[in-house]
């Protein structure tokens, strides 16, 4: 857990549980974290990682606890929690028909951002280390790496002080996992604070200041990264999947 | 927001192939239809005023004669055409367009089953009203079945989901979105018949063209809001694309022909031949419950006397007065038979009509196709206007006739001979249509019909919006 302090957690999960019908997805889990800091959640398919987002989002409703985006409860607060955060799955989709630069421009809209204008929201795509030429190009044909790209263009445009991403390094070839975690390294050190469902142990080791490991719906594991080798890290999270 | 989510939505679409082609089309077809419609109404029009100018020349220069024999010559009439014919011809091609106003004869109302039937049916004539009513319906539906489920199936959904939007300014943009693209693939079909109206439209046509706009306009309201709730309620595009194409099937085909066959059943309506033998054997015997025919021709033929001021003094008067007085009599007394079997048969033909259009609770095709008829000036109710009116025109002349004879004929009774000068004082036929009010009277179910599928699509498609599971 990171430790309290007067300033609420930018995402923070109290007493959280999901369940199916008889199928429990999520035991109670409590889980705080703070602005500028990365939180990779590791886990098996099927572990929770994916509803645990979904809560985060919104997209499903809790059986029990509540789920807060600075200190606001996501149930009573929908809409509003929404304006802090941003979401990159594991494909981020767009609409394939309009340019890189459309969908920029649409989402931002959507989210309260309507006054950037092109030039500006070109920089945000720069930034995200999409090339200019790109930009002008439907989404159609653009590669999942360079889709990830506009996510993250997409949530520094919209000023998110919480991202959430669910295996967003999926399938992205090496360099673009790199590129993908500076960027990440990029928005924490602004300030964001990240929640990262991922499978990537190595990633989760270097971009992460705490990795929690789920199996089952629990949070089975929480440990800082700071003094932890990537050898040690791999060795705990096998102990876990195969307890 | 709504402004951004429909521009949005008009983009994709306008680089939608779908939208390219299908857009083209209907451009095409509209455009063509429009054409058609306007060369082929101008056309009919331009023979019917020409074969009026020689019905009239015919009665005026028919030489002299008696003028109840005259009556007996009578002459045709022809009901105009509509300005707004070549938008939606309606029933004009299947009622008839002249009339022969002659003594002891009326024609009478029949052929109102055109007004039902399947508007597949009428889609041969390639009017833009068919294409209106029933391919534009299609074309929402190719433009935006996948409007929700394909945000779903792309994962777009979760992106938006995620950006704090109102599901219902969603709906709202999507709708707009649609609504405009839509309107870019009418407005060359708008100018196009705002053009033949310039050319050739009264005021008159300009204030029912400017009705139509709106009635349409809920029209396709109506089935935008259905394609979204649709979208937003199926599991998957295919099964979105599925569902509203069967809905079109049942609403455009099947309830079409359905209301038709139950009105029918409902209140059945007499052939045209058996109406002709029950109007000849009322006019043989006399009304039912009333007096025997000659009893109540002597009835109406005393009271005209008495109101001529020859009561019990026929000895005294003019045979060819008498006998003038005696033909008006039977006029009359043929007139009252007329109108005994015409009112049950119009009041019979209103129940079914009634009985169609609550009908349109089940398919908006069948409101909109009633009030694109009457605004049109081409449904049953504007033809049933042209053969009152007729009917009128009719019994004037056949009185102005039976009148000079028993004014004129003295002892030359029924040697005399009337001539052009009579001929020319009996005013040529000019048919006022309904008034717009009156036609928006009539209209009034199929209005509200409109407007409550308008409200329970929106209902259905807001709640869809609202509940639909992004996960």
């Amino acid at each position: 857990m990171a430790p309290r302090s007067s300033v609420p957690p930018v995402l923070e999960a109290i007493g959280l549980r999901k369940t199916y019908g008889d199928v429990v997805a999520l035991h109670g889990l409590d889980l705080s974290i703070a602005a500028g800091e990365i939180f990779c959640l590791l886990g098996a398919n099927g572990a929770g990682k994916t509803t645990t987002i979904q809560l985060f989002l919104g997209f499903i409703p809790p059986t029990a606890g509540c789920v807060r985006i600075l200190g606001q409860d996501v149930a009573t607060h929908a809409l509003q929690t929404k304006q802090h955060i941003a979401y990159i799955p594991e494909n981020v989709m767009l609409y394939p028909n309009l340019t890189g630069l459309e969908n920029l421009k649409f989402f931002t809209t959507l989210a309260g951002h309507g006054d950037l204008d092109r030039a500006t929201l070109g920089t945000y795509l720069d930034r995200a280390g999409l090339a200019p030429e790109a930009a002008g190009r439907r989404v159609g044909t653009y590669s999942k790496g360079m889709r990830q790209k506009v996510g993250i263009a997409m949530a520094m445009a919209k000023g998110a002080q919480a991202l959430l991403l669910d295996e967003p390094t999926s399938g992205l070839d090496p360099k673009g996992s790199n590129e993908f975690s500076r960027l990440l390294q990029t928005m924490s050190a602004a300030g964001v604070g990240i929640l990262m469902a991922t499978h990537d142990i190595f990633r989760s080791k270097e971009i992460g200041a705490r990795v929690g490991i789920m199996k089952h719906g629990q949070l089975v594991a929480c440990m800082g990264t700071e003094d932890l080798s990537h050898s040690d890290l791999e060795r705990i999270y096998l102990e876990h999947m195969h307890d | 927001m709504i402004r951004v989510i429909a521009r949005k939505e008009l983009r994709e679409l306008v680089r939608d192939g779908r939208f390219q082609l299908g857009g083209a089309l209907m451009v095409l077809l509209q455009v063509a239809a429009l054409l058609f419609g306007w060369r082929h109404t101008t056309a009919m029009q331009a023979e019917r005023v020409a074969a009026q100018t020689v019905a009239r020349s015919a009665w005026t220069t028919q030489g002299d004669k008696n003028p109840h024999l005259a009556a007996h010559y009578g002459m045709y009439v022809f009901k105009p055409a509509a300005t707004l014919a070549f938008l939606d011809p309606g029933t004009d091609a299947f009622v008839g367009v002249t009339l022969k106003l002659q003594a002891h004869e009326q024609e009478l109302p029949h052929d109102a089953a055109a007004s039902d039937g399947t508007a597949v049916g009428r889609f041969g004539q390639l009017s833009a009203a068919a294409v209106l009513q029933l391919l534009v319906p299609l074309l929402i539906i190719a433009l935006g079945f996948a409007l929700w489920s394909g945000e779903r199936e792309r994962g777009t959904l979760r992106q938006l989901a995620a950006s704090g939007v109102h599901p219902r300014q969603l709906l709202a943009g999507k709708a707009l979105g649609l609504g405009v693209a839509l309107l870019l693939l009418l407005l060359p079909a708008v100018l196009v018949a705002g053009l033949a109206l310039a050319v050739g439209g009264d005021a008159g046509a300009w204030t029912r063209f400017a009705a139509l706009v709106p009635a349409y306009g809920l029209y396709f309201g109506v089935i935008i809001a259905v394609t979204l709730w649709v979208s937003a309620r199926a599991a998957s595009s295919r099964t979105a694309l599925v569902a509203l194409l069967g809905l079109w099937c049942a609403t455009s085909l099947v309830v079409p022909r359905l209301a038709s066959d139950v009105a029918g059943r409902a209140v059945p309506l007499p052939t045209a031949e058996v109406l002709a033998r029950r109007v000849h054997a009322t006019l043989a015997q006399g009304l039912p419950q009333g007096l025997p025919r000659e009893e109540h021709i002597d009835k109406i033929s005393k009271a005209l006397l008495a109101k001529q001021g020859f009561a019990g003094a026929e000895s005294m008067m003019d045979d060819a007065l008498l006998q003038g007085l005696e033909l008006q009599a039977e006029a009359e007394y043929e007139n009252a038979v007329f109108d005994y079997h015409v009112t049950a048969l119009l009041a019979a033909m209103a129940r079914q009509e009634r009985v169609a259009q609550w009908a349109a609770a089940l398919s908006p095709l069948l409101a909109i196709r009633s009030l694109s008829m009457a605004l049109a000036g081409t449904d049953f109710d504007h033809h049933r206007a042209f053969a009152q009116q007729a009917e009128q025109f009719r019994r004037s002349l056949v009185l102005a006739m039976n009148d000079d004879f028993a004014r004129n004929a003295g002892a030359a009774g029924w040697q005399y001979k009337a001539n052009r000068q009579l001929w020319q004082q009996a005013a040529p036929f000019a048919l006022q249509p309904p008034a717009l009010g009156q036609v928006w009277a009539d209209q009034q179910v199929a209005w509200t019909m409109l407007a409550a599928w308008m409200v329970a699509a929106g209902l259905g498609a807001t709640l869809a919006a609202r509940r639909m599971q992004v996960v």
